[in-house]
Order: C-alpha cells, then structure tokens, then sequence
C-alpha cells in the first residue's frame, strides 16, 4: 500500500477506475454497450433513477457499504476542491492537479472508447456528467454482484462489516463532521468541471494499468479485494448530485484533515485484514470462505452454541466440586486454622518439655518421661463399648449434649459445645423435612455437615488446650480421661451424621442408584476423614496434657 | 474460596484496648460494646482486594489478658501483619506498647508489618493519649500509624487494607518469600495449582521467590 498522501489519492481512484473497468467488461461481454450509452444519454434522468436502484439494492448486502457511501462523496469533493481551488496551500493538492493533467491527456482515448458519442457541447457535457454518476453507481452495484457471483463477496463483506463496524463510529462522526462543512461552507461546482474531473481520474488510472484488462479470474479476485478496500473511492456518485450542490469555496483544510483520516483509517482496515496475506487467502481459508464452501451460517451458531454449553457444563461441574470439597468446606469452617493454631499450641508445649528434660537430673528425667508414657496410655481409646442406651424422653440433641458434658465434667473447664449441638439440631431438622430432596442436594448437606462438625471439634479441642494451659491447678488423669471420652463422643457424633444421611440417601425411591451408592461410599469416606481429623486434633492436645504432669 | 493470597495477621495489645471490635467491625461491619473476653485467639478472615488480585485476610485476635501471653506469644509465628493497638483513653495501654513491640518482634519474622492503631478516636473527650505521640512511637519504631474507632468504624477498613497494601509491596520488593509459609503469606489455591500468575509476578520482582512453588 502508498503511504504517501499523493499516492494515497491515486489509490482511491484507482479503486474508483477497477471498478470502472469491470463494468466495462462486463458490459462488453453482454456486447450491449453501445445500447446502453445511448440509453444513458437519451434518458439520463432514469438511469439515474436507476442507478439509484441499484444502489439500494446492493446496500443490504453488507452493513459495510452504508458507511462508506458516507464517506465516498466527500472523498470526491476533496478532487474537487483541490481542482477549483489552486489557491490551496496544501501541498499535495499540488501533484493532484498534476495527475489530473495527465489525465486529460488520455480524456480523449477513454472517451472514445467509453462513449460513442461525444459533442462538445456544454449541455451535453451535463448529461454526461449525470452519466457519470449513474455509471460510478452502477459500477457500484455491478462490482457488488459481481463479487458475490464469484462467491468471494461474502468473505469480503463479511470481513469488511466487521471491519467498518469497528470504525463507523469514527468515520460517521468525522463525515458527519465535514458534510456539514460542505453544506453549509462550500458552493456548490460546475457540473462540467465535475464531470470532467471523474472522467479525468478514471481515464488515469485506466491508463496505468491497461494490464489489467485480462479477464484473469484470479486477478479479478485480486481487484475486488483492492476494490472493498477503495470502496470508499466510487459510490460517491450517487449522493455526490445532492451534496454538491452546497459546496461552496471554503473549508478545505478541514475536509483535507477529515479525508487524511478517513483514508487512513479505510487503509489501515485493509491493511489489518491483508496483514502478511495479500488476497487475504489465508485468512478466507480461515474463516472457512473459499467459494464452493460456504459455511453455513446457522451451523457455525449452532457449533458455537453447543460449544459454550459445553464449556458452562464443565464450569459448573467444577464449581460444584468445590463446593463439595471437604477440604475447602473444613477450611470455610475455620477447621483448617483452628487446627494449624493446636498444632503450633502443641510444638510450643513439646518444646517446653524438652527443655524441662533436659534441664532435669537423671534420675528426675527417667520420672518424667515415666510420666508422659502414663499420660499418652490414659489417651488411648478404648475399644469399642457397648452403646449406653439414651432415655426416651430427651431429644438426640440434648442427650449428645449431656454425654459430652458428662464425658468432660473432670476436665475443670467451661466448655461450649453449644455450636456442635446447634448444628446437630438443624441437621435432624434437615433430614425430617418432608420436602423432596434430591440426592445430590442431601448429599452436599451432608458432606458440609461433616466439615462443619468436624471443624467444630477441632475448634473445642483447642480452646479446651488453650484453657489447660492457663489453668492454674492440673490434675492431669482426671484432664486425660475426660478427653479420651470426649474424643469418644465426638468421633461417635460423627459416624451418627454419616449414618443419618446415607440412611436418608437409601430412603430416596427415585434416582440414580449408582449416583446414590457412590455419594453413601464419599459420605463414609468423609466421615472416616473427620474422626482422622479429631484423632489428631486429640494427638496434638497430648503434650499439653503431659506438661501439667512434669 | 478462591484467592490469590492469604495474609495472616495478627492483633496484639492491652486487653480492653478493642482488638475484638475492630475485627468484628472489619469483617462483619458492625459494633458489639459488650465483648466476652477472648480466650487464647479468635478467629476472622475477610476477603480483600489489592492490585485486582483476591486477597483473604485471616486475623488472629488474640487474647490481650496477661495470662494468655505465653500462648498468645506462640501464635505470632507465622504472620504477615500485625495491627499494635492501644486505647488512646488509657495510658497505660500506650505505655505497654514497648513491651508488645518487642515480643511481636522476637517472636515473629523481622519482615513482619505491623500498624499501630489508637483505637477509640470517637472518644475524643476522654482522651489521654496525643494524636501525635501515637505518631512519634510510630515514627521511632518504624511502624505505620493510625487512629481508629472500632465504633463509628472510622479507619478501620483502612487499617487492615493499608496493611495489606504495604504487604503486596514487600512481596513485589521481593522482600517476603511468597513460598515460605514461616512469612504468613500462603498462596491461593488456583494459583498453586499452575505455578500462579502470583507467583510468577513475586518471582519476577525478586529473585529468590523462585519459581515452581509447593
């Protein structure tokens, strides 16, 4: 692409003159040309009327063409202006006027070849000018079809609505912008000067490139490429008739601002869509456009629809893993911290001892550690002993309440278990509800549950160390057993919860069996997990209890 | 849930100076002038953000009493953060405050942060300790300082989140080994999973973060 400005103008025109050109062709190979001219001139105002059509007509075809209809006349208008007005100080209005120059040179051979009939006379000179509108119009509409015949239009289109999409809102502003400029600020031009201006800038451009006229299909594929990025050069002309007739002499330095950016950004476009794939073969093959395989629009919605469901499925099942990740939910329940808290309570503690030990004569030493293998063997829990009946008359609750104040009343400490006893509560709540539960939802219930109690237990654990150890008189057999006990009873409240809900579980008549059957085994995997954490929970309140003793 | 980072703080001071009503104001945005006395450390965590990263703050109240201070002393261990707090209606509060520094100081790791907090601003009438002298221990023992009411809740997000704030620096520094757990900074979940962005980003600012981490 130019980078120059001069050059950017060329280009422009350039477009403006391929599109040009495959009117032509195609006008010959339909071989009724000369029909058409003399049509034109003989009836200019229909064709207009025509033309008009036609522009409608490929207008729906692609958002894209809306905005750059905005642009193109002003794009004109700036020949224009750079024309009448030599006055101009910009200088590549200069080398404008220069090309132009050039152009009238090949005037003459274009026009015999376009026109058969040509007079010098002025008014036919208007007529033409109408001509010329109609024909860049129809060009317009040709090189649209034409595109879309060679069934590459859609890709362009595509690709260039999406492009201008992005840029509409620069481009409508800034020829908002300008055409108001134009309306009110310029005079409107000799329609002569009009016409002989387009016809000079198409005549250019033809000239350039004579080659081009090989009806090479490859090459015309190529050009409709150029032609969607110059677009922006031809379908002035339809709109070009209303607008000009405001345009006075004033305002050039803004409109050649507005048509610096406006080229530039129609550039750029191109530039971003050819980047590194001239013809934007790649990129057609990307996106699935080369003719003969068109894609199917609703399929690709259809494949993309099925492919966020996809994603959203497995987002969620993420999701709801973590929620009912036992670990996470342990954590949640200030389990994890209250834990780590004992643990460091309990390696402060062990460090003391040490240090006692070693402070200690031999002979104490020996009763020392005598006394902390005594401690460690009041912990040992007891196999399993019968279940002591609870009274009928007392609520499951309040009876696990009871056995733990029971299990804890020589331990000389006011213990809360009120938090464990609450959430005992709830879960039968839970569980005696007639409300239909499905199994998924009783199962995280219970998952939860486990955590939760879990993490209550450890959390009474540690207040119970945290208490010993201020504690002012020990007495270390009665500390020991009341917390052998309640370590019984927690870890017993734990396989009653588990028990509850797989029982609940079995209870469901509907549902998956399988589903069930796997949710009842992680309910007992996690309710092993628990009486783990309780063990050792109980393991790390151990030195606590042996300091009192040494 | 998810976060980039866990602070560990802690909260140390005089009893009665409002450790417990500054956490309860921090994480459940409200006031209980009633408080039970704090047994060993109580817990709350709050979810922060700094640097559009997730952070969750888990703050240990400990117990002010001086009987708790041997089992209080072992739970320093291991923080980020500490917010020193005195109650600046009582003297005595502030003048103990060498006593806490020095033990938070011994107990914890060096690069630990602590504030300064005078907490109870909202009782201005019963005031016995200078705004500026707060400022001035504050300035001498290279700690950050503010006054705050646990009450009318003035200052008190700011205390714990400009904590935290001074905390992400150091980590950006490079000064805390994210990978250390000893420096009260774990990493969260997701990112120890993939190496983390967070720890990539600790890595880069300083060298010996290290990569792979766990």
């Amino acid at each position: 692409m130019p980078s120059s400005d001069s050059e950017d103008f060329e280009s422009a025109d350039e477009g403006q003159e391929e599109n040009d050109k495959k009117v032509r062709k195609k006008r010959t190979s339909s071989s009724n040309y000369g029909d058409n001219a003399l049509e034109t001139i003989s009836e200019p105002k229909e064709t207009i009327k025509s033309s008009a059509r036609h522009q409608t007509d490929s207008k729906p075809k692609s958002d894209g063409w809306d905005d750059f209809d905005i642009d193109c006349p002003i794009e004109n208008e700036k020949v224009v202006e750079n024309k009448e007005m030599k006055k101009c100080n910009v200088s590549k209005s200069k080398e404008d006027i220069k090309s132009q120059d050039t152009g009238w040179d090949d005037f003459d051979d274009w026009g015999n070849e376009e026109t058969l009939i040509k007079t010098t006379e002025q008014k036919q000179q208007e007529v033409k000018s109408d001509k010329d509108i109609k024909e860049l119009t129809d060009k317009l509409a040709a090189s649209t079809v034409q595109s879309s015949s060679w069934g590459w239009g859609w890709g362009v289109d595509s690709l260039l609505s999406s492009a201008t999409a992005g840029i509409t809102s620069i481009t409508s502003q800034v020829s908002q912008g300008i055409s108001n400029v134009l309306e009110t600020g310029i005079g409107a031009p000799d329609p002569e000067e009009l016409a002989r201006k387009n016809l000079k800038a198409t005549a250019e451009v033809t000239e350039k490139h004579p080659d081009r006229n090989v009806n090479d299909d490859k090459e015309v594929v190529k050009e409709a490429a150029q032609t969607s990025s110059d677009d922006v050069s031809f379908p002035f002309g339809s709109l070009l008739s209303g607008v000009t007739k405001f345009v006075e002499t004033t305002g050039t330095k803004v409109i050649a601002g507005g048509l610096d950016t406006l080229e530039t950004i129609g550039k750029k476009t191109m530039e971003v869509l050819q980047d590194g794939d001239p013809g934007l073969a790649k990129k057609r093959a990307m996106l699935g456009l080369d003719p003969g395989e068109k894609p199917v629009l609703s399929q690709i919605l259809r494949e993309a629809k099925a492919k966020a469901d996809e994603e959203d499925k497995i987002r969620e099942e993420k999701r709801e893993a973590k929620e009912v990740h036992y670990e996470n939910l342990f954590d949640d329940f200030e389990g994890l911290v209250h834990l780590e808290a004992l643990e460091m309570l309990s390696k402060q503690v062990s460090m003391r001892i040490e240090e006692r030990l070693r402070a200690a004569d031999p002979e104490k030493k020996q009763d020392i550690k005598e006394t902390m293998q005594q401690v460690i063997e009041l912990c040992e829990i007891p196999e399993d002993e019968d279940d002591e009946e609870t009274s009928e008359d007392q609520s499951k609750p309040d009876a696990f309440h009871e056995k733990l104040q029971i299990a804890t009343q020589d331990l000389g400490l006011k213990l809360q278990f009120q938090s464990l006893v609450k959430q005992y509560t709830d879960i039968l709540d839970f569980l005696s509800s007639n409300d239909s539960m499905n199994e998924k939802v009783i199962y995280k219930r219970a998952v939860s549950s486990l955590a939760q109690a879990t993490a209550l237990s450890v959390e009474i654990y540690h207040k119970t160390a945290e208490m010993l150890l201020v504690k002012t008189r020990r007495s270390t057999a009665d500390e020991a057993d009341a917390l052998t006990q309640m370590t019984v009873v927690l870890t017993k409240h734990i396989s009653e919860l588990a028990t509850l809900f797989t029982v609940k579980l079995n209870s469901i008549a509907s549902g998956n069996k399988d589903q069930i059957n796997n949710y009842i085994t992680n309910i007992f995997l996690e309710s092993g997990n628990s009486s783990t954490y309780i063990q050792n929970a109980f393991q790390l309140t151990l030195p606590i209890l042996q300091i009192g003793a040494v | 849930m998810a976060y980039a980072y866990l602070f560990k703080y802690i909260i140390i001071g005089d009893t009665g100076v409002g450790k417990s009503c500054l956490l309860l104001q921090f994480t459940d945005k409200r006031f209980q002038p009633v408080h039970d006395l704090t047994i060993g450390v109580e817990f709350g965590a709050r979810m922060i953000t700094i640097d559009g990263k997730q952070i969750k703050l888990q703050i240990w109240d400990t117990a002010g009493q001086e009987a708790f201070r041997s089992i209080t002393r072992s739970y320093y261990r291991g923080a980020a953060g500490a917010l020193l707090v005195y109650d600046i209606t009582r003297r005595d509060t502030f003048n103990h405050l060498t006593t806490w520094l020095e033990d938070a100081r011994q107990h914890s790791n060096s690069n630990m942060v602590i504030m300064l907090i005078g907490n109870k601003s909202d009782l201005e009438s019963r005031r016995e300790v200078k705004k500026e002298e707060g400022e001035a221990f504050a300035r001498e023992h290279g700690l950050v300082f503010m006054e705050t009411s646990a009450k009318t809740a003035a200052n008190v997000e700011e205390a714990f989140i400009n904590t935290a704030k001074e905390i992400y620096e150091k980590i950006q520094e490079g000064v805390f080994d994210i990978n250390n757990e000893a420096n009260g900074i774990k990493i969260g979940p997701q990112h120890s999973a993939a190496g983390g962005a967070g720890g990539a980003g600790g890595a880069g600012a300083g060298g010996a973060a290290g990569g792979g981490c766990c």
